[in-house]
């Protein structure tokens, strides 16, 4: 075998994003070595650039070959990759713009802020579309040593500090299960690493054997961490809290995206033999997360914690599509990430611009703001109603469609939880726009009585301007025009052959059951 | 056309949001009045192109919006929702105008309203049960807001307390409304698809039931009434004006296009227990209504009293008690938005809404004659005095409901004779007596205090005297809901025989 | 007499249980992250041992491995550092002692 035929088999275009984003990585590193301190000003732009490079080339993959299994079965560059390596690009291109003054304000180097958080995007996409454990392991990790550094980043705080050494310890310890799991499947399927071999070899376990249970158990516990599903969530509030709030922004979106992603490639492919069991296991995962997130929220004092629980109940709401396991429910799980993107962004947006004019982030501390900072009220507000799923924002387009996939799939149960439990979730996001809003001019903190004056014109706050009204737009508007992501997510999921051999046509009959009168109508569905 | 009624106030409240500082608190009202006026135009000339004698939804408009679910944009009215339309947008102009003119943060206040607009519009004329939905939770944010920052002194309490109830009731409707567009496997939310759907009978009633309960917060029906007092005592006038005239007849509303139209065959089974519920709910808001201290809190329990008879009839499902039910919302919606009216001119004058400390108000002097005289007017609309609205609508709620359960109509009966009694102790005792020496002059009533109550009592009389301008709209429509005279004895279901 | 496939992956299993008794019981952060290190063995000992057995001719095993060692030195030159810096702030590494952020 040559090296041009081997080159050939490598099918290296799949990763061609990935590479732009190296290649961005690698100038900022260069730039900031050549042009020094005075880099700082036009690097983050370098960023976005390469950012939006990135996602030009996955729109061009998106319309491109079908081939995509690249290196040899190691990575797949289907249609669910390549949404999913979208959201991950989308969510770092809104982090970059809102860290800018708060990286600069925190006194350290952005440059180094600007690397680290790239190479963790690196990190996020391949995880989207490995698809053999050794690329599973490396890109998972990069994704994860990067967000311990950057978790640590303000060197100087001792809560930050803090923070990074527990997300470490935890994240690494949860790691090493994941490889135990790891090792367990590479053995079971006979020294296979692809995971759709070991789909099949799994597969071909005739009697019922507890190995592969185990395996999947260990992988799970892996997987949950970076969902920071409950019971797996205990670092979510402390690493939000001490963190600087861009890289809680980003933990939240990006590394979750990715998560699911992963979550979604590794048990529809290799575990496709056991679905029952981790539908079991996600199952109670998911009310787990949604009941402790949504309650434990509701005594939360600081902003950053709130959004932690309330991250951790969102990772809930978005299981519910995952286990239903249709064409709809994988399809609702992409549009609420990419909903969830947006309100959630901006809504640590926000928390980041107001820690940065007041120095604080309890709630109690927001009373009366509208007076000072209308902008930022109502961006907030907004993002948190629909984070709760009020209408006509984009999240209540994307838990309709969850629970509408979920209802279709016949989780009437845990339907109906995260029902019960989005009516808790109005509730305490409400109180913080009720802090914001509802307060008279006399009962205002004293935070927001010295609130300076609102000026865009410092260094880095333009981007965080663009990045608040981007998130601000796109969480009213994109509601009512939520018809193209919904058929995007679709289609994603019905161009991606691993998600097409799972979804169980057994689901899509058990639907009509109901229906004698319209059977008629179904056969030209079908 | 019809988008019009929802996109003139939603476009105004985003141009309210956005006015210049500089604008002053009453000029940013008239602009709010203008706005709303141009949607109540709006409507008039729906209502004059509207054609009574055609069955189908008229003006109908489709955009799919989300195809993976099934879920359009699919606006259309009948004439159930052309009356209800016609209320809301008339109340809206009013409540505005009824609005104090130096109000502190104005552009939120109007832009917060016009977008309860937009909600009860919006929810009257959508034929898609998630659009429905969209407008009916889309009207909860506003509506605590105005509570929450508008109200009285226990506003907060009273404003949480809306949100969770209000909160639940959504769920209860959206999981009904899930269920029925799965079971009926129809895979869809349009209203006239699901029609037809046909589901098994006790699939029909578990949805029914969670329907019930839902809008039954909403109407509200004991024992799920309790925020509504505390929601009217600490919401502004304007606002208890919206509350009792068109939100709450949202749940009347849904029960009658979703619980009915949907749900015959398990209506029906349900009928006796719905009415008893009603009977309870009418006994239990006037004797509440009689032990009351605030002039409020009598007009809110009034208010869940009336409301029961609007369930009365629902639930006695003929031709004629669905003729009445409409009749009993769209009265009801004037008669307690006139009442809360009047009552917020005497506390705004008086500074008190207590009966033990009033006394004498209707001195013609020193007192508020023309208020106090509407509000005995009022108060014999809203006992069923003959002349006007309301005399008509209970007396068909009353005839419509008796042949089919007669215990539990007499009972609501008894509950008509109530309101005599409690409204007369009201104004006896606020309104006659002497006028305490103590007390120099009331503050003089202008006449933006009496237009929108002389206004309310005009159409209250006019609609009293010719009902039929009431109900011409909607005669087509009700065979089309209940398809044979009487549903009682029906067995089965055949919603394509009309 | 050969050695079978099954006592290599006891080994393992009882590498990887002590290492999550270290991590569960240790006070100090140092022995976390050593405990750690234990648990990652078990898996390489696990992999080895199934490449050898099931898997001689590609030996994915074994190039896992590698890949393992050299991902777990670079997660522990991070840990080490992250325990340097709060090391230098706090001065101390006793993780009871790390209770600025409560549950």
């Amino acid at each position: 075998m040559d090296v041009v035929t081997l080159a050939s088999q490598l099918n290296a275009g799949t990763i061609i994003p990935e590479g732009i984003v190296t290649l961005t990585l690698l100038v900022v590193l260069v730039g900031d070595l050549i042009a020094g301190r005075k880099s700082a000003s036009w690097l983050p732009y370098v960023a976005i650039v390469g950012l939006l490079g990135a996602i030009a080339a996955l729109f061009v993959q998106w319309n491109g070959t079908s081939d995509t299994i690249a290196f040899l079965g190691a990575f797949n560059g289907d249609a669910l990759s390549i949404v999913f390596r979208g959201i991950v690009v989308l969510s770092t291109i809104i982090t970059v713009l809102v860290s800018i003054s708060y990286v600069r304000q925190s006194g350290t180097s952005l440059s180094e802020f600007l690397s680290i958080l790239l190479a963790a995007t690196i990190g996020g996409m391949f995880l989207c579309g490995a698809s053999e454990l050794v690329t599973v392991f490396i890109a998972l990790e990069t994704l994860s040593i990067a967000s311990y550094l950057m978790t640590g980043y303000t060197k100087g705080d001792v809560r930050s500090n803090e923070a990074a050494l527990k997300y470490l310890l935890i994240g690494a310890a949860s790691s090493a299960v994941f490889l135990y799991g790891a090792s367990l499947l590479y053995g079971l399927a006979g020294g296979e690493t692809q995971l759709d071999r070991i789909g099949i070899a799994l597969s071909q376990i005739e009697t019922p054997a507890i190995a592969p249970v185990v395996a999947l158990v260990f992988v799970i516990c892996g997987i949950a961490f970076k969902l920071s599903a409950a019971p797996f969530h205990q670092w979510t509030p402390d690493v939000y809290e001490g963190s600087p709030t861009p890289v809680v922004a980003f933990l939240s979106v990006g590394s979750k995206a990715a998560g699911f992603a992963f979550a979604v490639r590794m048990l529809v492919t290799a575990f496709g033999s056991l679905t029952e069991q981790w539908h079991f296991i996600f199952a109670a995962l998911a009310v787990l997360s949604m009941i402790l997130g949504n309650a434990v929220a509701l005594a939360q004092t600081s902003m950053k914690r709130l959004l932690a629980y309330s991250s951790i109940a969102q990772a809930g709401f978005v299981l519910i599509g995952l286990i239903a396991g249709t064409e709809s429910g994988y399809a609702s799980v992409i549009f609420y990430l990419f909903a969830y993107l947006f309100m959630n962004l901006g809504g640590f947006a926000c928390v980041i611009l107001f820690s940065l004019r007041t120095g604080t982030d309890r709630i109690s501390d927001y009373a009366g703001l509208y007076q000072k900072d209308p902008l930022l009220t109502l961006t907030l507000s907004i993002c948190l109603l629909s984070l709760g799923g009020i209408p006509p924002f984009v999240g209540f387009f994307g838990k309709i469609y969850l629970f509408w996939a979920g209802w279709q799939a016949e989780l009437y149960g845990l339907v109906l939880l995260g029902l019960i439990t989005s009516v808790i979730s109005i509730y305490y996001y409400i109180r913080v726009v009720k802090m914001m809003v509802v307060k008279e001019p006399h009962e205002m903190s004293e935070t927001v009585k010295n609130y300076p004056e609102v000026s865009w014109n410092l260094p880095g706050m333009r981007p965080l301007q663009v990045g608040i009204v981007l998130a601000l737009v796109a969480t009213s508007l994109v509601g009512i025009l939520a018809n193209p992501p919904i058929d995007l997510a679709k289609a994603s999921v019905q161009r991606s052959p691993i998600l097409q051999a799972s979804i169980s046509p057994a689901k899509e009959v058990a639907v009509s059951r109901f229906a004698p009168v319209q059977s008629s109508e179904f056969r030209v569905q079908n | 056309m019809l988008s019009a009624l929802i996109l003139i106030p939603f476009i105004g409240a985003g141009l309210l949001a956005v006015l210049p500082n500089r604008f002053s608190s009453s000029q940013v009202k008239w602009v709010a009045i203008a706005i709303a006026s141009l949607a109540f135009v709006v409507n008039i000339i729906v209502g004059y192109q509207f054609d009574p004698n055609q069955i189908s939804f008229q003006f109908e408009e489709v955009i799919p919006w989300i195809d993976g679910i099934g879920f359009n944009y699919h606006l259309g009215i009948d004439g159930l929702s052309l009356s209800l339309l016609f209320l809301n947008s008339f109340l809206t102009v009013l409540a505005l105008m009824s609005s104090d003119r130096d109000l502190p943060r104005p552009r939120l206040y109007y832009a917060l309203m016009l977008l309860i607009n937009v909600g009860v519009s919006g929810a009257f004329i959508a034929q898609d049960l998630l659009l429905f939905f969209l407008f009916y939770e889309l009207e909860i944010i506003p509506l605590y807001l105005l509570i929450a920052i508008w109200g009285g002194k226990r506003r907060a309490y009273a404003a949480t307390k809306f949100l969770i109830y209000t909160a639940v009731s959504g769920i209860l409707i959206l999981a009904a409304f899930l269920g029925i567009a799965f079971l009926s496997g129809a895979n869809t939310f349009d209203y006239e698809t699901l029609r037809s759907a046909g589901l098994p009978f006790e699939i029909q009633l578990v949805l029914l039931i969670a329907l019930l309960i839902g809008f039954g917060i909403k109407i509200p029906v004991f024992p799920f009434h309790t925020w509504l007092p505390d929601a009217h005592v600490e919401a502004s006038t304007p606002v208890s004006m919206l509350l009792a005239g068109v939100l709450l007849k949202l749940g009347t509303y849904g029960l009658l296009r979703f619980g009915l139209g949907l749900f015959l065959e398990a209506w029906s089974y349900l009928a006796p227990w719905l009415a008893v519920a009603a009977a309870i709910s009418a006994l239990y808001g006037a004797s509440c209504a009689i032990a009351q201290q605030d002039m409020k809190k009598v007009v809110a329990y009034s208010s869940i009293g009336h409301m029961a008879f609007i369930l009365l009839s629902l639930a006695a499902t003929t031709r004629l008690s669905i003729i009445a039910t409409i009749c009993q919302t769209i009265a009801h919606g004037l008669i307690s938005a006139l009442l809360f009216f009047l009552v917020g001119v005497v506390y705004k004058k008086t500074g008190s809404r207590d009966v033990n400390q009033l006394r004498g108000l209707l001195n013609p002097e020193r007192g508020l004659p023309v208020t106090g005289s509407l509000t005995i007017l009022a108060a014999m609309a809203s006992a069923g005095i003959p002349g006007m609205v309301g005399f008509v609508a209970e007396f068909l709620v009353f005839r419509g409901s008796f042949p089919i359960f007669p215990i539990p109509t007499l009972f609501c009966m008894v509950g008509t004779g109530l309101t005599a009694v409690y409204f007369l102790l009201m104004i006896n005792r606020v309104f006659f007596g002497r006028l305490s020496d103590m007390v120099t002059y009331l503050p003089p009533v202008g006449w933006g205090d009496r237009v929108p109550a002389i206004a309310l009592s005009i159409i209250i009389f006019i609609l009293g005297i010719q009902p039929n301008w009431m109900v011409r709209w909607s005669e087509a429509q009700v065979g089309r809901l209940i398809a044979p005279e009487t549903v009682a004895q029906v067995t089965v279901l055949n919603p394509k025989g009309d | 007499m050969e050695l079978q496939l099954q006592y290599f992956l006891l080994l393992a299993a009882f590498l990887f249980c002590i290492g999550i008794y270290g991590l569960i019981t240790s006070r100090n952060a140092i022995r976390v992250l050593m405990s750690i290190e234990l648990m990652l063995n078990a898996v390489n000992l696990n992999l080895m041992a199934f490449s050898n057995y099931l898997d001689p001719e590609n030996i994915k095993g074994q190039v896992f491995t590698v890949f393992v060692i050299t991902v777990a030195a670079a997660e522990a030159a991070v840990g080490l550092a992250i325990v340097l810096a709060i090391y230098r702030n706090r001065d101390t590494v006793d993780m009871e002692q790390f209770n600025l952020l409560k549950w």
